[in-house]
């Protein structure tokens, strides 16, 4: 017993043994140093960097091997790649899986939130719908209930990529195209093209797009006032900003509303 | 340990696996462009870096692994180590010379590769321009200062796991278990960030040990993506730059430290 | 171990000076320790050529590496020129041939030289010169901007012998300079050390081929199983006290019989008499001289 004992001592004061002491000692002694020094820059990389959420379903061996973190930029577009082979298959469980792993693997790519939106509302409706017998047999309102079906799943999608990317204005312009297009909800898209316009690097189209639907929604006097507020902020020698088509829609909104000529929207500069 | 270092690149360099490494990645940050006819934009700019970065970091860990354990076992194995260790040479320049020549190594594997991927992104961007002038927006293009950025920190990332090999080699009794002890700890090093949370929210006091030993004994291979986008918008404060810089170079350096600590005890 | 030892003449330090070497080795996880150099000591003095003999596994390299730092001792110690074998510094003079030597196969003879000078701190046209005189002196002038991997093993030998004499070192230690490499090439060798003698150097030379190391040792120490077993000139351990030995012209029988018969009436007895033989490998190398070297060399 005691000899024993003695060799264990012995193997445990090995040469080796001190040497891996040593070296794990010496290692998180640097560590604890460094980690000092990389805190505020680990912060703001984190910030860059989303974790994975790998409690979405379905995100299964794809997301197991994108955690490895060096690849899982690589690892979402080869994914994306392959979603867009099946995307021509017309294969509507297997894009909607490879959505879902892309966008779980790599939430960073706005791209990939835009787009899985668009498949989402767009194409998958069509789908279900020719998988059902096709635009003459498919009763409109089974159409209509399909539709509004996957424009809402595709707007929860951009709710949760509003998270990684809140100050994105494609994202909010995205949510408002399918409100418009797809929900037929006026006010809706109203209230996100506002929120679009609000965020900085937003283009001049969105205002104009806002005021275009509080028109179609009847609510013109807003729309008027929306126009009247946003023209003398429109930088004249911008193309883009298009404010002679601005202040062109301005007159037929007081046309429309019947606003009297001198109580008329007068753009800086004009004369009395 | 200059001469070391030179003679280990030279040796490296003639090596064919290097050179079927780099043909591989040359192949595949070229070939991206014709793995698929995208035509989308500036994704697709995105999606051409990923695969050149994607190739360095896979095949340049899998090149700087092996030639670090072969190189440091070639000179045991093949007794020039008796040789060279018999003249007037620490037994630390003889340490800092392998993984000063691995470093050398990997600096031309990642600076021929940024610049390849450059050359890939330029074109591509001027073509893009070309085809679909909307696709990419004005300012929403390639900086090659951020391509640059992502090279230098993949070399980074490479000394980090060459001075970890070769610390790994100087105690290890063969040439196998270097390498896979190498991939090991590259695993280790990408998942540290786990252990960091986990050392955050540890409730037992032995998995707070465990997890808070993890994460300093391992350098977090995460920070090196702090230049994984293409636009100059990203760019990330020169601060936090020259920390992952330091962070680099001082893991490298313990490393380096321990390693001929270790081999100082070795029999050759 | 700085103090000169008692072969050394006063104040010049020994070229080796081995004290109570002991070298163990661990074998495998459970402890168990295999003893390869036990208690051994000597002293080798500048300027001679000693010769370290013993069967393979007597621990002659392992003595060497002890000597070269290449090993720690686990007790005892050494010292070249009076500098203990621990230290960079003791290095500094001695040229190393290690036993089948192996270098870097991607240099030709001339870059391996020139690094090898460049490691022991020579530059420019004094590294040069040293590069061409060393390969001139082991012969491979002819080869030297060949590959390594294209020499044969005895070319190896006299490459490895020039990269240990590059700098010029007081001391060159030699591990089996002549195993596996041909007659004409052993007798070369031995040429060259006696030449390196000539010129001042200090030799430790180990090899387990008694013949080759017998003419050229001026003393020599026998090791088996990791102890010393003998030691002291050559003429001392293989003469024979109070016998003789001669060569004469043939005789024939009956001249013999009067050589025997004057011999008993003085008191002695002629023990043999047998044709006299020339080393078989003295007719080997008459036979595969110099011409198959150089025909070697051209290729």
């Amino acid at each position: 017993m005691i000899y024993r004992l003695k060799k264990w001592l012995g193997l445990l004061a090995s040469r080796r043994l001190i040497t891996v002491a040593i070296v794990i000692a010496g290692l998180a002694a640097t560590g604890v140093i460094l980690s000092a020094i990389i805190a505020p820059a680990r912060d703001s990389i984190r910030a860059r960097q989303p974790a994975l959420r790998l409690d979405a379903a379905g995100a299964g061996q794809g997301a197991a091997l994108a955690i490895l973190g060096g690849f899982r930029a690589l690892v979402a577009d080869f994914a994306w790649i392959r979603m867009y082979t099946i995307w021509e298959r017309r294969d509507l469980p297997g894009t909607e899986m490879l959505l879902r792993l892309v966008t779980t693997i790599d939430p960073r790519p706005v791209y990939f939130w835009l787009n899985s939106a668009r498949i989402t509302a767009y194409d998958f409706p069509f789908w279900r719908v020719l998988a059902a017998g096709g635009f003459e047999t498919v009763p409109e309102d089974v159409q209509r209930r399909l539709s509004h079906e996957q424009a809402r799943s595709a707007l929860r999608g951009l709710e949760t990529a509003m998270r990684f990317h809140p100050g994105s204005v494609e994202l909010w312009v995205e949510r408002a195209n399918i409100e418009l297009n797809r929900l037929g909800d006026l006010n809706a898209a109203a209230e996100s093209y506002r929120r679009a316009w609000e965020l900085p690097g937003a283009p001049h189209y969105v205002a104009r797009l806002r005021a275009e639907v509080l028109r179609r929604a009847g609510r013109r006097a807003e729309a008027l006032e929306w126009l009247t507020r946003l023209h003398p902020t429109l930088p004249p020698a911008d193309e883009g900003a298009a404010a002679d088509v601005v202040l062109g829609r301005i007159r037929d909104l007081e046309r429309e509303l019947g606003v009297p000529k001198e109580r008329s929207y007068r753009p800086p500069g004009a004369r009395e | 340990m200059w001469l070391i270092a030179g003679n280990t690149l030279r040796e490296a360099a003639r090596q064919r696996f290097f050179q079927f490494l780099l043909l591989l990645a040359f192949t595949l940050t070229f070939g991206a462009r014709w793995l698929r006819d995208f035509n989308f934009g500036a994704p697709e700019l995105k999606f051409l870096a990923d695969c050149g970065f994607g190739a360095m970091a896979f095949l340049g860990a899998a090149l700087t692994i092996a030639a670090t354990a072969q190189l440091f076992f070639s000179e045991v194995d093949n007794r020039t180590a008796l040789t060279l260790l018999a003249k007037p040479v620490w037994r630390a320049e003889f340490v800092l010379g392998k993984l000063l020549g691995v470093a050398a190594l990997a600096a031309v594997f990642c600076a021929l590769l940024t610049g390849l991927l450059s050359l890939v992104l330029a074109w591509r961007e001027a073509e893009l321009v070309r085809l679909l002038p909307d696709a990419v927006a004005p300012g929403g293009g390639v900086s090659h200062a951020m391509v640059a950025l992502g090279g230098l920190m993949q070399w980074l990332r490479l000394l980090v796991l060459a001075a970890f090999t070769l610390l790994v080699a100087t105690f290890a009794q063969s040439q196998l278990f270097s390498v896979v002890t190498g991939f090991l700890v590259l695993v280790v090093c990408h998942l540290q960030h786990l252990a960091q949370d986990a050392y955050v929210r540890a409730g037992s006091a032995a998995g707070l040990v465990a997890s808070a030993l993890i994460s300093s004994v391992f350098p977090d291979f995460q920070v090196f993506q702090i230049a994984d986008s293409l636009a100059a918008a990203d760019l990330p404060a020169t601060g936090d730059v020259l920390r992952v810089t330091l962070y680099a170079l001082g893991y490298s350096a313990a490393a380096a430290g321990l390693a001929v600590v270790s081999f100082r005890r070795r029999e050759i | 171990m700085g103090a000169p030892g008692p072969d050394g003449a006063a104040g010049t330090p020994p070229a080796i000076e081995i004290r109570g070497l002991v070298k163990d080795f661990a074998v495998g996880l459970r402890g168990l320790r295999l003893r390869a150099v036990d208690h051994v000591s000597f002293a080798v003095r500048p300027g001679e050529i000693f010769g370290l003999l013993g069967p393979n596994g007597s621990g002659k390299s392992t003595t060497i590496k002890l000597l070269l730092g290449l090993l720690e001792p686990t007790a005892g110690g050494c010292a070249i020129f009076g500098v203990p074998s621990g230290k960079v510094e003791a290095r500094r003079d001695v040229g190393y041939l290690p036993e089948a030597p192996n270098f870097y196969r991607f240099l030709s003879g001339r870059e391996l030289v020139v690094f090898y000078g460049r490691m022991c701190g020579l530059a420019g046209a004094a590294l040069r010169q040293r590069v061409e005189e060393v390969i001139t002196l082991v012969g491979l002038a002819g080869s030297a901007d060949r590959r390594v991997e294209t020499y044969s093993k005895g070319m190896l030998q006299r490459i490895g012998l020039a990269q240990a004499l590059v700098h010029d070192p007081r001391l060159l230690i030699l591990d089996e300079p002549t195993a596996g490499v041909d007659p004409v090439g052993s007798a070369e060798m031995a040429e060259l050390i006696l030449a390196l003698k000539a010129r001042g150097k200090t030799v430790l030379i180990t090899s387990h081929l008694l013949g080759q190391i017998e003419d050229l040792c001026d003393r020599v120490a026998i090791l088996d199983r990791g102890r010393l077993v003998a030691e002291g000139n050559v003429s001392e351990l293989a003469g024979a006290p109070g016998r003789l030995s001669f060569e004469t012209d043939a005789l024939p029988s009956e001249e013999i019989a009067a050589l025997r018969a004057w011999l008993e009436s003085r008191g002695r007895r002629l023990e043999s008499v047998a044709p006299a033989r020339r080393r078989l490998e003295d007719v080997f190398r008459a036979h595969v001289g110099r011409g198959a070297r150089s025909t070697e060399e051209k290729r």
